[in-house]
């Protein structure tokens, strides 16, 4: 309510200002699309003048009326820009404003004030001149476009698919290899288990730009491989940004229906968090728990057992559908205008988002498959199959406020963020085993899953700009906390076996009745500074560049695992969970007699904490050889050092002698040195050659390299952490390196067009994959591990062009496609190999190379868009696919585990309406072609079989966006 | 000025909303009973007044455990390869209470020796911490458990033996054939069976009832009350009771060991379970009241293939609140000779559930119901070494040690 009064009051705050308009504007410089500092900017009529600010921006407050402004610096060519329209209280916006060098003296250019405002020229200009291959989509364009939040934006990226509506994929490249940051610092996503930062929380008002480096240059981190993505927030916005949305999405299949399971929510999941009623009980922290067999009084277990929340059955009831909002607000104040100096400016922004979802999957399908060893039996048979639906509620508050300032050389920005996301999820499964399967004993079982996930994130960043001596030097300081944390409380798994004589609860079968807690928290800080010198090398611009960076990451995590237990015989009447732990059935009552049995030692081996420290230090030099021909080398060192303190289970359980502890200990130490050559030669002026060579790097996780074994309670999968060895690992996983080299020919086109054609080349040594583990048979268990090395070849076509040349009346439609084809080859390790030979099938032939895991074989996005400024519309159809992709390692008994192609249709419509475009709707039709989201079991001749199988129908949204 | 304080605001409802958790300190109402005293950790601990003696890591070297103490296992205690640990007739063992990486057991590593030769005067126990059998009860010949009913399970692991014999497994890498053993994290490399050595030793097991165990570290991954992983037929296994575990009675893993004398009473899985092909025989026993199947007869995984006999058992497939699932459980591949074998206590809806498998044959065994509905207590047609009738087969006169016998369960065999 507060924040509602504040807005309200910055709002009337600024209508008292006085009756005169406001002119912004940018100058940039044509060639390399950076910002002219103190371009000297003239009212014609008037003489007043102000000049460009570090950022090339500039104000004017002048009295109403039409004006022409003229633009100059030194060594460039002037313009002048007519039929600048000041009206009251208004403020005109020149977007950008590009000045060339003024080589031959000709007379100044004249444009008019409504040409500023071309589509993404800007951004299309930085493409070009860009030392590395980039991509990416500018406010203006975001603007035009109306794409809602920062997801719809990300993948009109060319080369970029957003997965699940949140992550993003680079050329076919998964989360291990793809990186994002915010405002050019590294922050970790709400899924701590992600490198990718979550984007459907920010609204594009604020955004400034979602940029896309698909090659390394050493001011860059090193962990990427794929591409890295900075997203860049607005700090002074051009115009006054008020607005308030809301938005509805209606899915058939998930809405209003009937069946959607749910359990009991608690007073503040509807704001992202558990009010702790999932609590851990306070007794069951203690390493001796209240049990029959504890020497507590039967009043004390009885007591226990009552303090768990007694819901273990999920519940059918009605869903609604999603409900989405946001109120964003932001603007800047100039404190001194019309100075000659350019006076300084105050910006400021908030927004506050608010999502609630719900989804709701039938048929969710869960597959444990098996070879079988004669080689004339080509079928994979299921183990474990279950059957069930998952009903999910998913609440996501977002709130971002900025605060900056800048004097024409220098500029101080504030930004600080919150996520506040949870995720309630019940689901309803019946499993059937096959005990003719290795390891499996064969039974029935109908269960009732229940978890809660919240996830929370807590950014600041403090950045300061600094532009010194005659503008070539320029100094980028920022400082960046990051708090996160995700916590499961209470994952609660009741699987009732049933055979044909007896109902009960059976642990050599469908289990017993299981609690789950866990949590994990983590710190994050950076600390970083850039530095740039400008200087003239034979007549050309040119530029070095250095810096240093801080990271340091901490992480502490546990595990808490509790089982129920009978004291004495079972007697079910019914298979009903809801039942169980009714007042009957709890110990010290003779039938069923339930006590929970906890399984935490005073040392857990399912607790750990690591840290990370990564210093950095790079140089890189930018400078043209020729006219034509731009080089930028550079090298970079990163230090990284990652401790562990964590113990496995047999150090746990008292085996000091060959059990493993590490107390903070080293687990990775590198010096590591990442070269990078550049090289962009200007065939044309539209057309650029690029090759470029770098280093790069993948290094493990905290969660990679631990003791951890993490349970997914439904699926009842188990990771492994890799610290853990066996005969074929050895627990010691080390970071992939990775030489990239990357060739593009891009020519552009007239509108915005462009052609471009990139092939790509990578080499990994020691590429890290999820590896089933052959030796476990009765659980299934993965783990990630070092595999042969691989390489692989890559091609990207992208191609954008309007369509004009097909007649009048085309021009506003676009046509664009991004097409990446990927060859990967991976050379098996020996064990790899012997495993996967001892099950050849009949006419089988297997060789020592395969797939990469993770790597799509080939990406397509394409799509069609009609926009028309006049009418307001902006509307198209994007289709974007991957290939079919190695997800888990599988070789011997367990079949490899692909993920299939997903083929996204999606239709968009954004309207513009009312006077000044104040108001506009945005429709949206995701998954046109109901497609399915599987992975599935591949082996030779065998029919497909499914992993996991997820239906998420077609859903229409509707958002309604009204600028105040 | 004035908007910056707007922004003070702001900031304060940011951080306020980023900060909003906030925990409880313990307060402890345990009340403990005399012969306890309560920890800083708010739990009960019983003040050490008798001969216990807790074992919290390995068996490394040679080790003796005496009958004048009973042994706490505190762990997972592993014999470890090149160990041998002697225990004396007429010791009692206790596990802990755990689940999951928290779970309490004896395993015998490959390479290491149990040699545990009790006698029908004074068996070797194992049991739960919770129960109040005490060496002066075995000694006086009690060897029920006092406090704790015989159909209480879960409280600890169990016992799990393991050796260098061929097993049948499917992770064959060309050479060596080893996989983990069913109950023990895959992390404990312990827990590796299998080899090429089939008259392997792992020692002597005689006389052994173990009691009140199975817990689980991961659904459908508990401990057997006995578990054979490739155990090889220079070991001697005779005399062993299985009661209440809450997974299989004895399992078996591949291996050649011949077992004999055997009770499995009110075990919450199968009563008998084998896998990967082992080639051994089990002669001499009886099943009482598993709540799984009574037999669980796997066949081969890997590329060898043995088969094994077992033979004069007698078997209660159900009593007060108990009924076991099938009465024979066999795969399509399963390689077993069943011979003389009596069922009784049968229930409707048990039945053999195969009759077609190839290297399954049925000789001599008898159901007790009567002849005209053997049919339906069969899945297909009945073969000729099926039938109905009252003949008990198992021979029980050297199994009254056993608390099954002293309770009174195997009446009417």
């Amino acid at each position: 309510m507060r924040i509602l009064i504040t807005v309200v009051i910055i709002a009337i705050s600024q209508l008292i200002i006085a009756q005169t308009g406001t002119v912004r504007g940018t100058v940039l410089d044509k060639k390399s699309a950076e910002s002219i500092i103190g371009a000297n900017v003239l009212v014609n009529e008037s003489g007043v003048g102000t000049v460009t600010d570090l950022d090339g921006k500039f104000e004017l407050e002048l009295e109403p009326g039409t004006y022409k402004l003229t633009l100059s610096y030194i060594g460039y060519q002037s313009i002048v820009v007519e039929n600048v329209v000041v009206a009251p209280k208004k403020v005109t916006v020149l977007e950008d404003v590009f000045l060339g060098e003024d080589a031959l003296q000709l007379q100044e250019v004249v444009i008019t004030a409504a040409a500023t405002r071309t589509t993404e020229v800007a951004l299309l200009t930085l493409k070009k001149n860009s030392s590395v291959m980039l991509d990416g989509i500018s406010s203006a364009k975001m603007k035009l476009i109306g794409d809602g939040n920062a997801v719809d934006a990300a993948k009109r990226v060319t080369g970029v698919s957003v997965e699940g509506g949140k992550y993003v994929y680079v050329r076919g490249l998964g989360d291990r290899y793809i990186k994002t940051m915010m405002n050019n610092v590294d922050i970790p996503g709400l899924d701590p288990d992600k490198n990718t930062l979550q984007m459907d929380i920010f609204p594009t008002n604020l955004i400034n730009s979602i940029v896309v480096s698909k090659n390394f240059t050493a001011d860059l981190p090193a962990d990427f491989t794929g591409g890295v993505l900075n997203l860049e927030t607005k700090d002074f916005p051009e115009e006054r940004v008020f607005t308030i949305s809301l938005g509805t999405s209606y899915n058939p299949s998930m809405h209003f229906n009937s069946n959607f399971l749910s359990y009991k929510s608690s007073s503040t999941d509807f704001l992202g968090f558990d009010d702790g009623q999932r609590a851990l009980p306070k007794l069951a922290r203690n390493s001796r728990i209240p049990t029959p067999i504890s020497g507590a009084s039967p009043e004390q277990v009885n007591s226990f057992v009552k303090s768990f929340d007694n819901q273990l059955g999920a519940v059918r009831s009605n869903s609604l559908m999603d409900m989405s909002g946001s109120i964003s607000y932001a603007n800047q104040i100039s404190l001194g205008k019309n100075k000659e100096n350019g006076g300084s400016k105050l910006g400021y922004m908030f927004s506050l988002s608010y999502k609630s979802d719900y989804k709701y999957y039938d048929d969710v399908e869960f597959g444990e498959y098996q070879r079988l060893i004669d080689p004339n039996s080509y079928e994979i048979l299921p183990a474990t199959v279950q059957n069930g639906s998952i009903g999910e509620r998913n609440v996501l508050v977002g709130l971002l406020g900025g605060v900056a300032y800048k004097t024409q050389n220098s500029k101080i920005r504030l930004t600080a963020m919150h996520l506040q996301n949870g995720e309630s999820k019940a689901g309803k499964f019946e499993i059937v085993n096959d005990g003719e399967r290795v390891g499996q004993s064969g039974y029935f079982a109908v269960s009732d899953n229940l978890e809660y996930n919240q996830r929370s994130l807590s950014n600041v960043l403090l950045n300061g700009v600094h532009v010194l001596k005659d503008k070539n030097w320029e100094i980028d300081w920022r400082v960046s906390p990051t708090l996160s944390s995700s916590e499961d409380p209470d994952i609660r798994k009741t699987a009732f076996t049933i055979s044909e004589v007896a109902t009960s609860f059976s642990a050599g079968a469908g289990g017993n009745p299981s609690r789950i807690w866990r949590s994990l928290s983590e710190l994050n800080a950076t600390a970083k500074i850039d530095v740039t010198k400008k200087y003239q090398f034979k007549d050309n611009e040119a530029k070095v560049k250095f810096g240093f960076s801080q990271n340091y990451k901490k992480r502490d995590y546990e595990i808490l695992f509790y089982d129920i237990q009978f004291f004495g015989q079972q007697a079910w009447n019914s298979s009903d969970p809801t039942a169980v732990l009714n007042n009957e059935n709890i110990f010290p009552s003779s039938t069923n007699g339930i006590y929970y049995q906890s399984g935490n030692r005073e040392v857990n081996p399912n607790e750990y904490s690591s840290n990370v420290m990564n210093t950095a230090f790079y140089v890189s030099n930018e400078l043209y050889i020729t006219k034509k021909l731009k080089t930028i080398l550079g090298i970079r060192a990163e230090n990284y050092v990652q401790r562990h303190t964590g113990r496995d289970q047999r150090y746990a359980a008292g085996d000091f002698e060959n059990g493993k502890s590490f107390d903070n200990d080293k687990v990775l130490d590198n010096l590591d040195l990442f070269p990078t050559a550049n090289f962009i030669y200007n065939v044309t002026a539209d057309q650029n050659l690029r090759l470029g060579y770098a280093r790069t790097i993948a290094r493990p996780s905290f969660k990679e390299l631990s003791f951890a074994q993490i349970l997914d309670p439904i699926t009842n999968r188990i990771f492994n952490g890799s610290l853990f060895q066996y005969d074929q690992w050895d627990g010691n996983l080390v970071p992939t390196k990775i030489d990239n080299i990357d060739v593009r020919w891009e020519k552009f086109l007239a509108n915005g067009g462009l052609f471009s054609v990139s092939p790509f080349y990578k080499k990994f040594s020691n590429p890290i994959e999820l590896v089933r583990i052959p030796e476990q048979q009765t659980s299934t268990e993965y783990q990630t591990r070092n595999v042969g090395d691989a390489q692989l070849f890559g091609v990207e076509v992208e191609f954008r062009k309007d369509l004009g040349f097909i007649g009048a009346g085309f021009e506003n439609f676009e046509f664009n496609a991004n097409v990446t084809l990927v060859q990967s080859e991976l050379e098996m390790t020996k064990v790899e190999f012997d495993a996967r030979k001892t099950y050849e099938k009949t006419g089988e032939n297997i060789t020592n190379k395969r797939q990469m895991a993770g790597q799509s074989p080939y990406v397509i996005n394409g799509g069609i868009s009609y926009g028309n400024r006049d009418l307001g519309i902006n509307t198209g159809i994007f289709y974007n696919v991957k290939g079919p992709t190695l997800f888990i390692v599988g070789a011997g008994l367990f079949p490899d585990i692909y993920t299939k192609p997903f083929h996204s249709l999606n239709f968009t419509l954004n309207k513009k309406l009312g006077k000044g475009d104040r108001a506009a709707v945005d429709f949206r039709v995701a998954n046109i072609l109901g497609s399915e989201i599987q992975d599935y079991y591949q082996s030779y001749n065998a029919t497909n079989q499914t992993f996991s199988l997820f239906k998420p129908g077609t859903s229409f949204s509707l958002d309604f966006t009204y600028k105040l | 000025m004035r908007m910056l304080n707007k922004f003070l605001i702001l900031s304060l409802a940011f951080v306020a909303f980023t900060f909003i958790s906030c925990d409880k300190e313990d307060d402890c109402t345990l009340t403990c009973n005399a012969d306890e005293v309560l920890s800083a950790e708010c739990t009960c601990v019983k003040l050490n007044t008798s001969n216990e003696v807790r074992v919290t890591t390995n068996v490394t070297a040679n080790t003796t455990w005496t009958k004048d103490k009973v042994y706490i296992l505190a762990t997972r205690v592993t014999v470890t390869s090149g160990a041998t640990l002697t225990i004396q007739a007429g010791t009692i063992i206790k596990g802990e209470a755990g689940t999951g990486a928290n779970a309490t057991a004896l395993l015998v590593a490959r390479g290491g020796k149990l040699i545990a030769e009790g006698t029908a005067a004074a068996p070797i126990i194992f049991t739960s911490i919770a129960d109040e059998l005490s060496p002066a009860d075995v000694a006086a010949g009690n060897f029920g458990s006092p406090n704790l009913s015989s159909d209480v399970n879960g409280l600890w692991g169990g016992v799990i033996v393991l050796g260098k014999a061929k097993i049948s497994a499917s992770k064959d890498n060309g050479d060596v054939s080893e996989v983990q053993i069913e109950g023990i994290p895959t992390s404990d490399p312990n827990g590796l069976y299998g080899g090429a050595v089939d008259n392997d030793n792992s020692g002597i097991l005689k006389y052994i009832s173990i009691r009140h165990g199975g817990a689980n570290i991961g659904n459908g991954n508990e401990i057997n009350g006995l578990t054979l992983g490739g155990v090889g037929n220079g070991t001697v296994i005779e005399n062993i009771e299985i009661v209440s575990n809450q997974d299989d009675g004895i399992e078996w893993f591949g291996g050649t060991v011949n077992v004999k004398n055997v009770v499995v009473w009110n075990v919450g899985d199968d009563g008998i379970d084998t896998d990967q092909s082992w080639a051994g025989t089990l002669d001499n026993f009886v099943v009482i009241a598993s709540t799984g199947h009574c037999f669980e007869l796997d066949g081969p995984e890997g590329t060898y293939m043995a088969g094994h006999t077992i033979q004069n058992g007698s078997i209660i497939a159900s009593s007060t609140g108990r009924i076991s699932e099938d009465l024979i459980n066999v795969d399509a591949n399963s390689i077993v000779n069943l011979k003389n074998l009596y069922f009784t206590g049968v229930m409707d809806g048990q039945k053999v559930n195969r009759v077609t498998a190839a290297g399954v044959t049925f000789e001599g065994i008898q159901i007790n119901v009567d002849a005209s509905v053997l049919l339906t207590f069969i899945n297909g047609a009945v073969p000729a070494g099926i039938t109905a009738g009252t003949t008990s087969k198992a021979n029980i006169s050297g199994l009254g040690w056993t608390w099954a016998s002293k309770a009174g369960a195997m009446t009417g065999l």
